[in-house]
């Protein structure tokens, strides 16, 4: 049984983008109900990035999925906790925020693509192989910026234009923008797009945008095609960017650049990122704040340099200790034993225990709570808690040696 | 410009496959048939029979009687029906007009329909309507189109009198004329509204039975192409963008499970050509069908071959548009991504 | 469609290579019965059976010649539930009841004669074409593409149509039509073992062609045939009984396609059963193997398109 210890967030330097408060998915399957994500509390600020790391299965794609309530729901549902949200003007004025698992249907489309974007991780597969880059890009400009598709026309635009603009055309209404007088107008709402289109494009870098926004995406290569994903992503300006793995399927010299790509824009738009990885070098290199997420729990999160000098929790010192590096001496990579448990029905007991080298009796029967109180180097495990807390006595809580790095 | 050598390569394969078939059936018609049965009396003597065996090169060899047959094909003389009692080519323009008529309808409905339920199969996987339609698609396939016309025609016709049989009322059918042979056709060109509405009161029904086992096909294939497709994660891709559900379904889901469902509409016309028969000699329609059902009974090998000649291309015709269709729809694979 | 995670090596005959088929067998058909569809069509499978079996015992045959439907003119046109007649009379007194039964009879027959010609057949030209290759190979193909570009129906119905109006000549047409597919199972098959073990000497070719055709290309074909000859159990009847429907088998043969033909002129009359009965049984009798051969498919070769 966790125990949050939060307190309420401080309104100092930095102000909070989103707030996520014990979330819970559960998944209904045929072996029962499974708990992909447990318990997950952490904060993403104004300005920074925040990565998510992971292995394969721990929550950590589900918990970003959530923050666009893209969950399927059979078989999912969202069992319990809040993810609070504050858009820019909430954070200037000092507004409520909004918690995105409750709010409406209607209001979660506004915000997806607006407010809160994403890219995924094989943008091959996450752009439609049957329309062109321009058409697919435009969606975004229609659902949310259609006005400023409008701009051009002086007296305003006829009202099949309007329509048109908002995606709201009737079934044969674009036989009607092939004669005059529609015609016209229909050419000027083009050359628009294009512009727009073109402007996104350009952001991310790409060299023709006319030409990348004529192709379709089989044409274009993976590096290229992330940077399209990345343009659409930003091309409201978008508070949160949400990068599930967006360089995972990526050659590694591209990885680089794509990286770099997101830093600046990220920068430029005042965006803040939440960048799920798997790989913690990698995240390393991008994020400001860590977050390392376990068999559905945060384990460890805090600044990116304390948890490379100073890894507390044991399964991120596993991690980094499998990292290979030319610091090594010779010889086996070290790996952790054992694998994640089933997250069907989960022990009561610390996720990791199983695993740990340290663990202890109490770690066999209480999951350790994170202290995620904002701006602190926070660990889930029993070794930093107080025995008075637990109750126990101070040789019954685990120890960690300083284990070589 | 791959798309082209397809098409070229497609064009020249037709005629073969045409050919192919017509020595299939020739070839056995004259050695296990009789050829001229239809043309035989009862009281004719042995010397008139070998007479009209001469007379329709009957004594030549095979293959010389095939080479005659072919060239007078390619001369438009398909043979004397004994069953119209007028040459071959007269007949048939009249009938093709009616069989396509009936055919294209049932194919607009199969087509349209088994789209429109596939889609909203699709989209509610593993839910009732979904389970429902399955069940239609499965059965739709195994349906006897002669049972099933005969019940429609039963429920229909005979008790709830929504429907005629036939083509036409007589009268209407009189009073416009006919540049095309195809009754809907004409009755818009000569603006009649009361032919228009005879012409497709009695085209629904049949074109209804007709359609349904392709319908069937088609659904089957657009619900699992659909259920597919929303897997995918451009799908969530689209969602994550802010697009109704509508939009997501319509505008991305849907024309990526198009593409492999067109494949399938070839197939479901091999199956709605495979039905004409049996339909319009259930509901009396004056088509190919008919015509042959009545060649079939009385040994009229001429209309026979004619029939053979006449669904093979037709046929092979669509399942090339079809494939064309395709090719330019699914555009990783012929530019090959 | 090659089933590569399976290919077994081993013997046909010996001993053990039975025991594992014949777990095997065991295994594949707890999945079959897993699927309630699947089983719903090998209840209907076994029932029509039973009944074309049983029709000798529960109808009194009719003399001289069993398969033809029995006359009563003093029982015309009886409806269902008549005394004596279950399911109602045809308009020349024959008993429905009798129809259906007999001519599930004349199905199975159909069916099983046609199903068990082709695969011979088929096989054979597919085993020719693989193993002799070349020029051969190309024939064949070229004839099977021809084959398949025409619509079984009606090839079906213009070769029992220029051959004359007898239920044999149906068979006949049938048979024709049907030989194809299993002839491009083999084949293929043929030609994937040929791309992975290519025999060099001369010498050895004659002998370890045929070893290998024993050992890798018939146990691996035998999971499509199976499939395909399910299917096919289902619509041989579909389309014979349509070619008998049209006319072109013997008048008054107990044959379901027959009895509908029959049945048609009393619709208007509202006598709807001699024709709806038998028209039933048609297409029991295809849903039933296709729900079953479709179940196979998806147990036997889960890769293929489906749900």
């Amino acid at each position: 049984m966790t125990v949050s210890t939060r307190e309420p967030p401080a309104a100092k330097t930095r102000s909070l983008v989103a707030s996520v408060d014990d979330l819970r998915i559960h998944f209904d399957t045929k072996a029962g109900v499974l708990h992909a994500v447990d318990g997950v509390s952490f904060d993403i600020f104004d300005g920074e990035i925040l990565g998510l790391v992971g292995e394969t299965g721990c929550g950590k794609s589900v918990t970003a999925r959530s923050f666009l309530r893209l969950i399927p729901t059979p078989p999912g549902n969202y069992a319990g906790g809040r993810i609070d949200f504050w858009t820019k003007e909430a954070r200037h004025s000092g507004g409520a925020p909004i918690d995105l698992l409750t709010v409406s249907d209607s209001e979660m489309r506004s915000m997806r693509g607006n407010r809160i974007a994403m890219i995924f991780q094989d943008p091959g597969k996450a752009l439609n192989p049957a329309l062109s880059i321009r058409e697919q890009v435009v969606e975004v400009f229609y659902q949310h910026r259609s006005e400023e598709l409008l701009d051009g026309w002086s007296g305003g635009a006829p009202r099949a234009i309007r329509r048109a603009a908002s995606q709201r055309s009737g079934k044969f209404e674009w036989l009607a923008f092939k004669v005059p007088p529609l015609r016209s107008h229909s050419r000027r709402l083009n050359r628009r797009i294009d512009e727009m289109v073109g402007d996104a494009l350009a952001e991310t870098q790409i060299a023709n945008p006319r030409k990348v926004m004529a192709s379709y995406p089989h044409e274009l290569s993976g590096g290229m095609k992330q940077r399209v994903m990345i343009a659409q992503a930003l091309a409201c300006n978008p508070d949160l960017l949400i990068a599930d793995e967006p360089t995972t399927a990526l050659d590694v010299t591209i990885q680089a650049r794509i990286m770099e790509l997101i830093r600046e824009l990220q920068q430029s738009h005042q965006t803040s990122v939440l960048y799920i990885s798997h790989d913690l070098s990698l995240v390393r290199r991008i994020s400001d704040r860590i977050a390392v997420m376990y068999a559905g729990r945060i384990a460890e999160i805090g600044q990116t340099q304390e948890i490379f000098h100073d890894p507390r929790h044991p399964y991120t010192r596993g991690l980094l200790a499998a990292i290979p590096s030319l610091a090594h001496k010779r010889g086996e990579l070290a790996a952790i034993e054992g694998t994640v448990p089933e997250l069907i029905d989960p022990p009561s007991s610390c996720r990791f225990s199983t695993r740990c080298s340290f663990a202890t009796e109490i770690c066999g029967q209480l999951d350790p709570a994170l202290d995620a109180r904002p701006g602190i180097h926070a660990v889930a495990c029993h070794a930093y808690t107080s025995p008075q807390e637990l109750g126990v006595r101070p040789d019954q809580l685990p120890r960690l040696d300083r284990t070589v790095l | 410009m791959q798309i082209r050598e397809y098409i070229i390569r497609r064009l020249l394969i037709l005629p073969l496959i045409v050919v192919g078939t017509s020595i299939i059936v020739f070839t056995i018609g004259r050695v296990g048939g009789n050829p001229i049965a239809i043309y035989l009396e009862h009281e004719m003597t042995q010397e008139e029979v070998a007479e009209l065996e001469d007379r329709y090169g009957l004594n030549e060899s095979l293959p010389v009687q095939y080479i005659a047959w072919a060239g007078g094909v390619l001369r438009g003389d398909l043979g004397y029906s004994g069953v119209a009692a007028a040459p071959v080519i007269e007949v048939m323009p009249r009938r093709i007009g009616a069989t396509l008529e009936l055919a294209v309808a049932s194919a607009i409905i199969a087509v349209a329909l088994g789209i429109a339920l596939g889609t909203f199969a699709g989209a509610r996987r593993n839910r009732l309507p979904d389970h429902v339609t399955r069940i239609f698609a499965v059965s739709g396939a195994a349906t006897p189109t002669f049972w099933f016309a005969i019940v429609l025609l039963i429920i229909f016709w005979v008790n709830l009198g929504w429907f005629p049989i036939g083509r036409s009322d007589a009268v209407i059918f009189a009073s416009i004329s006919h540049p095309t042979g195809i009754y809907t056709l004409d009755a818009v060109l000569a603006g009649s509204f009361t032919a228009l509405r005879d012409a497709v009161w009695h085209l629904a029904l049949p074109a209804l039975t007709l359609g349904y086992g392709s319908t069937a096909i088609i659904t089957r294939m657009m619900r699992s192409s659909l259920a597919e497709e929303l897997n995918e994660d451009y799908v969530d891709a689209a969602r994550a963008k802010g697009l109704p559900e509508r939009l997501v379904l319509r505008r991305h889901a849907r024309r990526n499970a198009l593409i492999p469902t067109v494949t399938v509409i070839g197939l479901g016309f091999g199956f709605l050509l495979q039905g004409t028969v049996v339909v319009e000699i259930i509901f009396i329609w004056p088509g190919m069908g008919r015509w042959m059902a009545d060649a079939v009974l009385r040994g009229d090998q001429a209309t026979i071959m004619a029939y053979v000649l006449f669904t093979s291309i037709l046929f092979l015709v669509v399942n090339l548009v079809v494939d064309i269709v395709y090719a330019y729809l699914d555009r990783r694979v012929v530019l090959g991504a | 469609m090659v089933d590569t995670e399976h290919r077994q090596r081993s013997p046909f005959f010996t001993s053990r290579a039975l025991a594992i088929r014949a777990r095997r067998f065991g295994e594949v058909a707890r999945d079959v019965l897993r699927n309630p569809t699947t089983t719903l069509g090998l209840v209907i499978i076994v029932t029509l059976i039973g009944l074309a079996l049983l029709a000798p015992i529960l109808t009194e045959p009719n003399v001289p010649d069993a398969y033809q439907m029995p006359r009563d003119w003093g029982a015309l046109n009886l409806p269902p539930g008549s005394p004596d007649h279950l399911l109602g009379t045809t308009s020349t007194g024959g008993d429905v009841l009798y129809g259906v039964l007999w001519g599930a009879r004349t199905s199975l027959q159909m069916s099983v004669i046609v199903v068990g010609i082709t695969m011979v057949v088929g096989t054979m030209m597919g085993s020719i074409a693989g193993f002799i290759g070349g020029k051969v190979d190309e024939i064949i193909m070229r004839f099977v593409d021809v084959l398949l570009a025409i619509p079984e129906l009606i090839f079906a119905l213009a070769i029992a149509a220029v051959l004359g109006p007898s239920f044999a000549n149906i068979i006949f047409a049938l048979t024709v039509v049907f030989w194809v597919k299993y002839a491009r199972i083999i084949r293929g098959q043929i030609i994937h073992v040929k791309n992975n073990e290519y025999v060099d000497s001369a010498r050895v070719i004659g002998d370890s062609q045929f070893n290998i055709y024993l050992k890798d290309v018939l146990p691996n074909s035998v999971t499509p045939v199976i499939v395909q000859a399910t299917l096919d159990m289902g619509n041989i009847v579909l389309v014979g009984a349509t070619l008998s429907f049209i006319g072109l088998a013997e008048a008054g043969l107990a044959e379901w396609g027959v009895l509908v033909s029959e049945g048609q002129a009393g619709i208007s009359a509202g006598r709807w059963w001699a024709s709806t009965i038998p028209g039933a049984m048609v297409f029991l009798w295809a849903l039933a193997f296709n729900l079953f051969g479709d179940g196979l498919r998806d147990v036997l070769d889960p890769r293929t398109e489906g749900r």
